[in-house]
C-alpha cells in the first residue's frame, strides 16, 4: 500500500502538490474562522508584543511582491524588451503577495468589520494611513494588470467581455506601470518608516529603515520572481530567458543586495559601533542577553541571506549552474523574511525602560506564535502557492512555447 | 490544449444570446449604468467629505496642519509625589472600578515596587503620561486617538480598528488591547467606586483618560477639576496620602501648579520629546 501511495505521489506530482496545498489552505481557513469567532486571544500576542508573525507575513509578502513594480517599470517604462517575459509572472506574484498581505491584515486587526475605516476616517499624519491607501490603490493597479492577463487566457477566449476588459487594461499598461512604481516607491519605504518614525523606540528610530526596506524589497521581489520562473521553467522543460538576460538579472540582484548590505553595515556601525546612545545600547544588550537576535542578525540576515547569495550571483558563468542560482535567490528571499521578523520583534521584545527605577520594567518580554497563528499563516502561504500553481496552469503567465531551447 | 477552444463553445453562445435579449431591454441596462455611476460618485464624495474636510475629523483631531494639538484654555496635568506614595494601590483599584477594568492585566494605572540606583526603595506609579507630542496619536491610521485641546489623550472606541500601532508606538506601555470579550465581574465595584463609562468591546485599544468623563461633566456643572472630587480623576481622589495632585497648569492657583512651584519634578524620559503631562517628584529617604 505504501508503495502504491509512493507510486502515485511520484507519478502525479502536480496532483499531490495541489492536494496538499488544498488541505493546508483549508486548515488555514478553519483557523481563520476560529480567530474571527474567538478574537485575538487565540494568538501568542500580548500588550507588550502586539505585533508578531502575521505582521511579518504582511511585510514579507508585500516586500516580495515588489518584483511586480520593478519588472513592470523595467519593461513598460524603460523598455527593456528582454525582460518582457518576466513582467507577467512578476505582476501575478505581486498580486498574490498583496492579496496575502490583505488577508493577513484582516486577521490581525481587532475589528475586521471596520477594515474600511482608514478610507473614510483620515489621519494624514499617520504613516500607516499612507501605507493603507497606497496598498489599496496599488492592489487595484495589480488587479487591473492581472485582468489583462486573464483576458488573454482561455477564460478570455471563453468570455469575450473579459477579453475586452483585458485589452483595455493592456492599453493602460504603461500608465499602470508609472502609477504602480510611484505607489510602490511610497509604501514599500513607508513600511520601514512604520518603525522608523517611532521616537520612543530607539532601536527603530532612524531614517535608514525606510530606505533599507525598499532596497531589500526590490532585491527580494526580483529574486522571488526569478526563482519562481526558474522553477516553472525546470518543471516544464522550458527556458524563458536567454542566458545573457538571465545573467543580467541575477547580476543586478547581486549588486542591489550588495548595495543593501552596504547600507545595513553603515547603519549598524553608525548607530551601535561608532556611537553610543544609552537607549539603543540598552535595547541591544537586552536583546543579546535574552534572544538569538545577534546570531540571526549577523548569521542569517547579513551572511546567509545577503552576502553569500550576492557573491554567488556575481560569480562568472553562472547560468550554467542553475541549482546554485536558485539556492542564492531563495536565500535572498529568506533573508528578507527573516529581516522583517527581526525588525518587528527586536523593537518589541526589548521594550524601552521608562521607569526611573532599576527593577521595574527592564525584563525583556517573549513571544512565540500560537498554533492557530501558525495555521493561519500556513493557510495564507498555501493560498499564494495555490494561486501561483493554478495561475501558471490556466492563465498564460509564461509563454506556452519556449522561445529558447532548453539545455 | 488551447487549440480545442477555437470552435465556439456553448457557454459563449448562451452569453451571446443573453446579450441579444438584453438589447430589447436597453433601458434596464441604462438604468443599471446610471445607477452604478451615481453610486460610485456618491461613494467617492462620501469619502472626500468625511475625510480630511469633515467636521467630525476637525473636531476629533483638534490639530494644526503640522499635526500638533491645539492648546485650549485648560491644560490638565498631574503630579505624582513618589516620596509620599506608600504603595497601597488604592488608586489602582479606584481606577479599575470607575473605568470598569475588571481584568488586572489590563490596568490603565499601575503601581509597583521599585528601587533607585543607590538602592532606595519606592513605589513607581504609571498612569497614561498624556504626552502633548504623543507618539501614539500620530500613528493612528484612522484618527481614533488624539490629543484634545485640554491636553488629554483621548480614544474613540467606535473608530478604533484594533491595529495596535499605538501600542507599538507608546514607549510607556500604557495602552491595553481587548484581546477577548471581558465579561468578568468587576470585583472592585462597588467597594472602590461605580463604573462611569461603558466597558469596551473586544478588538479595540483602551487607555487611561484622566477620567475625562468627570472633567467634562464637572466643568459643565461649574466644578473645578483637581479641587472638586466629582470633577477629579478617581486615582487622585482615592489616594490616602495625597501623593497625586491634579489640575489646570494654565491656572496658577490650581493644586498642581502650586505643588510644582514648591517641588522639583521630573518627566519620564524628557529626551524622547513626548512632553508628558505627568510630573514626578523624586523619592526620598524620609518616606
Amino acid at each position: 500500500m505504501i508503495r502504491a501511495f509512493a507510486h502515485r505521489l511520484t507519478h502525479k506530482p502536480l496532483q499531490t502538490w495541489l492536494t496538499s496545498l488544498a488541505i493546508t489552505f483549508s486548515v488555514g481557513v478553519a483557523a481563520m474562522i476560529v480567530v474571527l469567532a474567538m478574537g485575538l486571544q487565540v494568538t501568542g500576542l500580548s500588550d507588550r508584543v502586539p505585533w508578531g508573525l502575521w505582521i511579518t507575513l504582511d511585510l514579507s509578502s508585500i516586500a516580495l511582491g515588489a518584483g511586480a513594480f520593478t519588472f513592470s517599470a523595467a519593461v513598460y517604462l524603460f523598455r527593456i524588451k528582454n525582460l518582457e517575459v518576466l513582467a507577467r509572472p512578476a505582476v501575478f506574484i505581486g498580486f498574490l503577495g498583496y492579496s496575502s498581505a490583505m488577508l493577513a491584515l484582516a486577521m490581525d486587526i481587532g475589528r475586521p468589520d471596520r477594515f474600511w475605516h482608514p478610507i473614510v476616517y483620515w489621519n494624514v499624519h499617520s504613516v500607516l494611513w499612507e501605507v493603507t491607501w497606497c496598498v489599496i490603490l496599488y492592489s487595484t493597479v495589480l488587479v487591473l494588470e492581472v485582468l489583462g492577463v486573464i483576458g488573454d487566457s482561455r477564460l478570455g477566449r471563453r468570455w469575450p467581455r473579459l477579453q475586452k476588459i483585458g485589452h483595455m487594461s493592456h492599453r493602460l499598461t504603461p500608465i499602470l506601470a508609472i502609477i504602480g512604481m510611484g505607489l510602490s516607491l511610497l509604501h514599500q519605504s513607508s513600511l520601514g518608516a512604520t518603525y522608523g518614525v517611532l521616537s520612543g523606540r530607539a532601536i527603530w528610530y532612524k531614517p535608514s529603515l525606510p530606505v533599507m526596506f525598499i532596497i531589500s524589497a526590490i532585491a527580494g521581489g526580483m529574486s522571488l520572481t526569478m526563482l519562481a520562473s526558474m522553477i516553472v521553467g525546470r518543471l516544464r522543460h522550458q527556458q524563458f530567458l536567454p542566458p545573457q538576460v538571465c545573467v543580467g538579472v541575477t547580476k543586478t540582484i547581486g549588486f542591489i543586495t550588495l548595495g543593501y548590505l552596504y547600507m545595513k553595515i553603515w547603519d549598524w556601525a553608525a548607530t551601535s559601533y561608532y556611537s553610543h546612545t544609552p537607549a539603543t545600547a540598552g535595547m541591544l544588550e537586552r536583546l543579546h542577553a535574552t534572544t538569538p537576535y545577534t546570531a540571526t542578525f549577523w548569521g542569517i540576515e547579513v551572511i546567509l541571506g545577503g552576502l553569500a547569495p550576492a557573491l554567488i550571483l556575481l560569480l562568472p558563468n553562472l547560468c550554467e549552474r542553475k541549482n546554485l542560482v536558485m539556492l542564492a535567490l531563495g536565500s535572498i528571499v529568506a533573508g528578507v523574511v527573516i529581516n522583517r521578523w527581526n525588525v518587528t520583534l527586536s523593537g518589541l521584545v526589548a521594550p524601552p525602560a521608562w521607569s526611573p527605577g532599576v527593577l521595574g520594567n527592564v525584563i525583556a518580554v517573549s513571544y512565540s506564535p500560537s498554533i492557530i497563528e501558525l495555521l493561519v499563516a500556513l493557510g495564507i502561504v498555501s493560498y499564494a502557492l495555490l494561486g501561483f500553481t493554478l495561475g501558471v496552469r490556466y492563465l498564460e503567465i509564461y509563454p506556452r512555447h519556449a522561445t529558447h531551447p532548453t539545455d | 490544449m488551447a487549440e480545442t477552444k477555437d470552435t465556439p463553445n456553448p457557454a459563449e453562445q448562451t452569453a451571446q444570446g443573453a446579450e441579444d435579449s438584453n438589447k430589447a431591454l436597453l433601458s434596464r441596462r441604462d438604468i443599471l449604468k446610471i445607477g452604478g455611476a451615481t453610486l460610485a460618485v456618491a461613494a467617492v464624495s462620501q469619502v472626500v467629505i468625511s475625510g480630511p474636510f469633515s467636521a467630525d475629523s476637525v473636531k476629533g483631531l483638534e490639530r494644526d496642519e503640522n499635526g500638533h494639538a491645539e492648546v485650549g484654555k485648560h491644560q490638565w496635568h498631574m503630579a505624582i509625589d513618589l516620596s509620599l506614595c506608600i504603595g497601597c494601590s488604592y488608586c489602582v483599584r479606584a481606577c479599575q472600578a470607575v473605568n470598569d477594568v475588571p481584568d488586572d492585566d489590563m490596568r490603565w494605572n499601575i503601581v509597583f515596587p521599585e528601587q533607585t540606583e543607590v538602592g532606595l526603595e519606592f513605589y513607581m506609579n504609571r498612569p497614561c503620561q498624556h504626552c502633548q507630542e504623543a507618539p501614539c496619536t500620530r500613528v493612528c491610521p484612522v484618527g481614533a486617538t488624539w490629543v484634545r485641546a485640554d491636553g488629554i489623550v483621548a480614544m474613540d472606541y467606535d473608530r478604533c480598528i484594533g491595529c495596535r500601532y499605538c501600542q507599538v508606538a507608546c514607549p510607556y506601555d500604557v495602552r491595553r488591547f481587548n484581546w477577548r470579550v471581558v465579561k468578568d465581574e468587576n470585583e472592585y465595584v462597588p467597594k472602590w467606586g461605580i463604573p462611569e463609562i461603558e466597558r469596551r468591546p473586544r478588538g479595540v485599544v483602551e487607555k487611561c483618560t484622566f477620567c475625562v468623563q468627570r472633567i467634562d461633566r464637572g466643568l459643565s456643572q461649574g466644578l473645578t477639576p483637581g479641587v472638586d472630587p466629582a470633577a477629579t480623576p478617581a486615582c487622585v481622589d482615592a489616594c490616602p496620602v495625597n501623593a497625586r495632585i491634579f489640575g489646570d497648569i494654565l491656572d496658577e492657583q490650581s493644586p498642581v501648579s502650586k505643588y510644582l512651584k514648591e517641588h522639583e519634578a521630573f518627566l519620564l524620559h524628557e529626551e524622547w520629546g513626548t512632553q508628558p503631562k505627568v510630573h514626578y517628584i523624586r523619592p526620598t529617604d524620609g518616606g
